[in-house]
């Protein structure tokens, strides 16, 4: 097995041609230096009020300590990240957490998608994802069960993310959840349903180093077709790699060259609390569709900073074409206040 | 004109009103010092371990040694908890330095959430969690000498271990010295996989700490405490200390007080027709009360003011040079700043001016109720002290300070043992006038002019001589007592360690610390080394019998159970035990704290359950204040399933020197890794410790002897000078100069030894009070009566020729004067 | 003003003795009068009990219409201090107070208020011919003028009745003979009654009458 170098672990890189095997694949990957269960998707409660939800696990493997003999030694690190997007509110309610895993306090299933940390957890039991988030100042208790067979993404789930073949993740998603449950807001909780979208995606390379930060969209349309683009923009402004997929309601699945998906800033926002500008309306160009992102509002920055050292826009937004609805989805902006870092 | 009233008096005797504010600042300062540098480092403590606790409801604690993680994660889980940050303390030894530095082992997820100021914002969080790197305190690296990207030494086990200094903690927590590194490395290197020596927990909001604390149901040898109580222990823990300082410091300001007292009695006795002048111009006995009182006011403010501003000083300088423990021991790795603690300002300020106006009550009351036509006559001072004769009231407190002197003690302090000794105290000053006249007359008539004149005087006015001795008594009973009790404490510790150090050479891994130790291949291969008789090791570490006091050491050692007669410092016989139950063996101080007698059982905590022991005997411990427990080393090792060791004793063979076994040891250990001493050293680095201890103690007795001297020679000088028309008249009928100074030398001599005489069998029933209720009551610990026969010779003939020579002093200056006018003068 | 009804006094003790017995006197305003009479005979004593320094064992004091026997220590303190004034053989001036301070004294436990007292000691010191002395301490002050600064704060607060005990005992003739004069200009410029004890003929020869006290009680003395 190909490897790298970090720290005083090696990790194992991304080959093509290696196929991915389900329910296996489904759980984690603890050699990869970094992976994700990454859900996004809108509800409305029965009021009719919509909300974006987010959550999020992260993996990372430091290569710290693995030698070790304790059972508090960091050989592997869980973050996660929640947030739910309110208009009424103005601004994203987000929270996180960090653990190392081990002592059955914080876990991550190498079998199937299991993770938790302390009280938050994220588990497929059959085709259905089950979430538990008890943040500060909310609770979401969502399930999330599949209408459609799973997206691998790029060359049969290998997705490249730069020139160098080792700059590639393992990527599927799973657009066109059905998501019912129930969120509380400050102890008040609401009946939701809506739409959901998972990634799960892991690598040892994920990110170039002289890369600034990238732009990803998941989009559910309404006719029940899916649309997952992405950009990886370099320091100086230019575009390193870009790629993408979209399969339409037949299921026949189109992937997209690197010059096929181009991101079009209409709009930019600027962050009060950290000064960044992000390009919260975009025109996105995949093959030869084009479509207009408009988000469900501008301020959806998460300060993730105390857990995984990161700023970064995770946004709700509706997809037009040709001024016509055509869907829901969310806008992920990473890089504008610092270059990211995995 | 009030104030000139006030003023006049004071500034016509302006050495005795000086004397007077010295003795009251003097009282003042020293227990305002001993206040403020226990106060500062009980608040730096508090502060360190607050920091350290940071948000927590509540911190679990255990042994030193830790206890199991997974009681960590049943706390993690436990409903109500919202938060547990586990964590394990270590005190490392690094190689060639004598104190020991706290390593923390945390979780920087956990912690940082609930003790971010721990860590320093913006530090990579990749170097909170790799194996080899620590954060230090900013008051760590100043000790160490290190700053970041340097490397420090830590010693686990035998092995040496760098470690890389990755970053200062927040400076803005006073922590004291601490390095902070991630848990799991700390495991790993101090050899402590599996176990934490702390949890602090966040509860969830609406989760009654109380009720959840009562709920927890902790294993045997875990205590659950709120953070902020961590301050409250310590100052337990220093108390009864402080509080012997404290006692000596009211001491020193009783003494002041009888100094404003005989100072303002022999004042007002001389100013007797002044005052009466005033009553006869229209003055009210009250505000002849209240004037006289206002002197002894005024003199109280100066006094407290000056004392403050000594205390502070004072307690800057103890700071700097004998530490915040004033060299105990208590606080180690902090490094507090004074703060200036305005309760206890006004506790002793105010203290210092109600000694001065208690002082001047009885002479007020006295002068106010004078009658003012008979008080207008010359001769009528005596009259002044009437009040004073009754000596039933002397007796009485006598009786009273021998009766509390029986009682036990209140809340674990020698209450009744210091009201025993103030009591003492003020029976012998009420008893003094009668004392005095008792011993005067006592004394032959003689035959030549000047010493007959000297003891007819004397004789005539035995009150005087007794308020003049009044101070010196106080001073010269408290310094006996002390040295008494010193004296016979210092030779029981002596005595003590030739009995607990049987052995030819003394091996250990830490002086501080428990990061080093022997394993049982270094014991192996330290048992091979040639030379050595016999080589027992020895175990220790700290176990909680009682969650409401510290820990006590347990000591595990070998061969114990086979020898205990010849090799223990026993107290009282060895009790006839069970044989089916192990046997432990208690130091004096847990026997008392915790009531245990011989045959009884005992619960102690080893790895997690609690084991029966039966109390097999009690041993005598000068070492470990919150006492020990000593058990055979064969049975700690099955019992905690422990077989490390951290101290040795060997027998050398005959014809082997202990250098040679030394270097024999140090090339199976290494150098510096661990430390040697013969029982010689340890006996002198003891007793050196010992006396480091005593120097404020040395210092107290200095100066309340000093007042006591200076008050002598006050009251005596006053009195002269009183006598001044006596001396002319003298001189008038054909008395020689040289005549008159032989007659005070010779009152001075006597007033001395009478008062050095009282003084004495005061401090010695003052000894006994210390040595067998204070000390027993505050550190339960017994000794040994020894009387330093030669020092207390010695003092006595200084005090006594200091007194006599103070007396002809103070006759040639009444004398310098011509005759004719003293005779002419009136007052 | 004054008047001594039936008073005796005697001191208890082993060596008692009857001081005064049955002894009466009448003083008017404004009346100058010197006692006479051998030692021990209870001039003092008398002089104590109308100050009401001491109480008589029988017999009645009225000064100024209030009986002293009415009056507790307190109240006879507040009388004593307004209404008279006192001139000791021994001068009895405060060692630590310069002359002035001496001197206002009685106005100060008078409560005059400050202003006043300086105008007033001042005039005084001159009257009693301390001018300029004030600022001086008693130490620097022969025998005659400390007696002068007695007799200045005898009189400083105007009392109705003056009484002084051998004011000359301690002075040489000179001194005695300025002392007696003074005292009598001041007491007689003040309007007060004075009650003069002396064994000097050529002191009560200043009285305005001369009263001669015996075991037996008083006798006149015409003035010559």
């Amino acid at each position: 097995m190909a490897t790298s170098a970090f720290g005083q672990a090696r990790y194992p890189l991304v080959r093509p041609g290696v196929p991915l095997v389900f329910p296996r694949d489904h759980g984690a990957h603890p050699d990869f230096r970094t992976e994700w269960w990454y859900i996004t998707g809108q509800v409305r409660d029965a009021r009719g009020r919509a909300f974006g939800i987010q959550i999020t696990f992260f993996r990372n493997r430091p290569g710290l300590q693995e030698e070790s003999p304790s059972g508090f030694a960091p050989k592997q690190l869980l973050f996660a990240h929640a947030a739910i997007a309110d208009p009424t509110h103005g601004k994203l309610r987000h929270d996180q957490r960090a653990a190392r895993a081990g002592l059955g306090l914080a876990e991550v299933s190498p079998t199937t998608t299991a993770v938790h940390i302390d009280d938050w957890s994220l588990a497929l039991e059959g085709e259905r994802y089950r979430t538990r988030i008890a943040a500060d100042t909310f609770t979401m208790e969502l399930t999330f069960s599949a209408t459609q067979p799973l997206v691998l993404q790029g060359d049969r789930g290998v997705s490249r993310k730069g020139p160098r073949p080792e700059q590639s993740s393992y990527y599927y998603s799973r657009p066109h959840l059905a998501t019912t449950g129930t969120i509380a807001i400050d102890g008040k909780p609401a009946s939701v349903q809506g739409v959901a979208w998972l990634d799960h995606e892991w690598s040892s390379e994920y990110l170039a180093p002289e890369a600034q930060g990238w732009d990803w969209v998941g989009l559910n349309f309404d006719d029940g077709g899916a649309l997952m683009a992405f950009r990886i923009r370099l320091r100086d402004g230019g575009i390193l790699w870009s790629g993408g997929s979209r399969r339409d309601p037949q299921g026949s699945v189109r992937v997209f060259a690197p010059h096929e998906v181009r991101f079009e800033p209409l709009r930019t926002w600027r962050s009060p609390r950290t000064g960044g500008v992000y390009p919260v309306a975009m025109r996105l160009r995949a093959g030869d569709a084009s479509f207009d992102l408009d988000p469900l509002m501008d301020d959806q920055e998460l300060d993730a900073r105390p857990s995984v050292g990161t700023v970064y826009w995770e946004g709700a937004v509706r997809v037009r074409e040709n001024g016509q609805p055509r869907g829901h989805g969310y806008l992920e902006l990473t890089g504008y206040v610092r270059p990211l870092k995995l | 004109m009030t104030g000139r009233l006030l003023i006049g008096p004071i500034l016509q005797h302006p050495g005795r009103s000086l004397l007077c504010v010295v003795a009251i600042a003097l009282g003042v300062a020293l227990g305002f010092a001993v206040q403020l540098i226990n106060g500062s480092a009980i608040s730096e403590f508090t502060r360190a371990a607050q920091t350290l606790a940071g948000k927590a409801d509540v911190t679990v604690r255990g042994p030193r040694q830790g206890f199991d993680e997974s009681i960590y994660v049943d706390l993690a889980r436990r409903d109500g908890v919202a938060l547990a940050s586990p964590a394990l303390e270590v005190d490392a030894k690094l190689p060639g330095r004598e104190e020991p530095l706290r390593v923390i082992g945390l979780d920087v997820f956990r912690a940082g959430r609930l003790q971010p100021a721990l860590f320093a914002e913006g530090a990579d969080l990749l170097d909170s969690l790799r194996a080899d790197t620590v954060f230090l305190s900013p008051a760590a690296m100043g000790w160490l000498g290190v700053k970041p990207g340097d490397t420090l030494t830590v010693q686990s086990g035998l092995a040496r271990h760098g470690l890389h200094v990755a970053g200062a903690l927040t400076g803005e927590a006073s922590l004291g010295r601490v390095a902070v590194m991630d848990i799991g490395a700390a495991q790993t290197l101090f050899d402590r996989i599996g176990r934490v020596s702390r949890v602090d927990l966040r509860l969830a909001s609406g989760v009654d700490v109380e009720r959840f604390v009562a709920a927890l149901d902790l294993a045997p040898g875990l205590t659950a405490e709120r953070p902020r109580d961590a301050g409250t222990a310590t100052d337990r823990m220093t108390r009864a200390y402080r509080v012997n300082l404290d006692v000596l410091a009211l001491v020193a300001l009783f003494t002041g007080g009888l100094l404003v007292f005989s100072t303002q009695a022999l004042s007002v006795a001389q100013r007797r027709a002044q005052i009466a002048l005033l009553r006869v111009l229209g003055c009210t006995r009250g505000q002849i009360a209240g004037l006289l009182l206002a002197e002894g006011l005024l003199l109280g403010i100066v006094g407290a003011a000056l004392g403050l501003a000594g205390g502070l000083a004072l307690a800057r300088i103890a700071m700097e040079i004998v530490g915040a423990d004033l060299g105990a021991g208590y606080f180690r790795g902090i490094a507090p700043v004074l703060r200036v603690s305005p309760v206890a300002a006004l506790t002793f300020g105010g203290l210092g001016v109600v000694a001065a106006v208690v002082g001047s009550l009885g002479p007020a009351l006295e002068a106010a109720r004078a009658a003012p036509a008979a008080a207008l006559k010359s001769g009528d001072d005596q009259r002044a002290f009437a009040a004073l004769r009754p000596p039933w009231i002397g007796i009485a407190c006598l009786g009273a300070g021998a009766a509390a002197s029986a009682l036990p003690p209140v809340d674990d302090l020698p209450v009744f043992g210091y009201l025993a000794i103030a009591a003492l105290l003020m029976g012998t000053i009420l008893s003094l006038p009668a004392l005095t006249a008792f011993a005067l007359a006592r004394i032959p008539t003689a035959q030549r002019i000047p010493v007959a004149l000297a003891i007819e005087q004397l004789r005539a006015r035995p009150a005087q001589a007794a308020l003049s001795l009044a101070a010196i008594v106080a001073a010269v009973g408290l310094s006996v007592s002390m040295a008494v009790m010193v004296s016979s404490f210092r030779t029981s510790v002596d005595a003590w360690l030739e009995a607990v150090l049987p052995a030819d050479l003394y091996l250990r891994s830490s002086s501080g610390g428990d990061s080093a130790f022997f394993t049982e291949s270094d014991q192996a291969r330290i048992r091979d080394v040639p030379g050595i008789a016999r080589i027992e090791f020895l175990r220790w570490q700290q176990v909680l019998l009682d969650p409401q006091r510290p820990r006590v050491t347990l000591l595990a050692r070998d061969g114990v159970d086979l020898d205990a007669e010849r090799r223990l410092p026993l107290i009282g016989p060895i009790a006839s035990t069970d044989p089916s139950l192990p046997r432990a063996w208690l130091s004096e101080q847990t026997a008392a704290i915790y009531g245990f007698a011989p045959g009884q059982r005992i619960a102690v905590p080893l790895n997690g359950r609690l084991h029966e022991f039966v109390v097999a005997g009690i041993w005598r411990d000068y070492a470990r204040q919150n006492g020990a427990v000593l058990i055979d080393r064969a049975i700690y090792t099955a019992l905690a399933d422990d077989r490390s060791a951290n101290d040795a004793g060997m027998w050398l063979t005959a014809g082997t020197t202990s250098a040679d076994v030394q270097s024999a040891i140090e090339a199976v250990t290494g150098k510096d890794a661990v430390e040697f001493a013969t029982p010689g050293e340890i006996r002198a680095v003891s007793l050196s410790i010992f006396d480091r201890t005593f120097t404020v103690t040395y210092a107290l007795e200095a100066a309340a002897v000093l007042i006591g001297l200076v008050g002598l020679s006050s009251a005596i000088g006053s009195q002269v000078l009183a006598r001044r028309r006596e001396f002319g008249m003298l001189r008038h009928v054909g008395v020689l100069r040289g005549q008159i100074a032989r007659m005070l030398a010779t009152e001075g001599f006597i007033v001395a030894a009478v008062g050095l005489l009282i003084g004495v069998a005061l401090g010695f029933a003052m000894s006994l009070v210390l040595i067998h209720v204070v000390n027993r009551q505050s550190f339960h610990w017994g000794m040994q009566l020894h009387v330093p026969v030669a020092g207390l010779a010695l003092f006595i003939a200084v005090m006594l020729m200091l007194s006599t020579i103070t007396a002809v002093f103070a006759g040639r200056q009444a004398m310098a004067g011509d005759a004719v006018r003293a005779v002419k003068e009136d007052w | 003003m004054l008047s001594v009804r039936h008073v005796s006094k005697s001191y208890p003790g082993p060596r008692s003795r009857d001081v005064l017995h049955d002894v009466n006197l009448d003083l008017k305003g404004g009346e100058y009068v010197a006692i006479m009479g051998e030692s021990g005979v209870g001039k003092s004593t008398l002089l104590n009990l109308i100050a009401g320094l001491d109480a008589p064992d029988t017999g009645t004091i009225e000064l100024a219409g209030v009986a002293l026997a009415a009056l507790d220590d307190d109240g006879r303190t507040r009388l004593r201090r307004e209404k008279i004034g006192f001139v000791f053989q021994a001068f009895h001036v405060l060692p630590y107070l310069d002359v002035a301070h001496n001197v206002e004294l009685p106005l100060a436990l008078l409560e005059v208020p400050p202003k006043d007292r300086a105008r007033r000691v001042d005039a005084m010191l001159a009257a009693v011919g301390l001018d300029g002395r004030g600022t001086s301490l008693p130490r620097e002050l022969s025998g005659g003028e400390l007696q002068r600064v007695a007799i200045a704060r005898a009189l400083i607060h105007e009392p109705m009745l003056v009484l002084a005990d051998e004011p000359t005992g301690n002075l040489d003739p000179d001194n005695a003979a300025q002392i007696l004069d003074l005292l009598r200009t001041r007491v007689k410029a003040g309007g007060a009654a004075a009650i003069l004890v002396t064994h000097s003929d050529r002191a009560a020869a200043t009285a305005d009458r001369v009263l001669r006290l015996t075991a037996a009680g008083f006798t006149a003395e015409a003035p010559k």
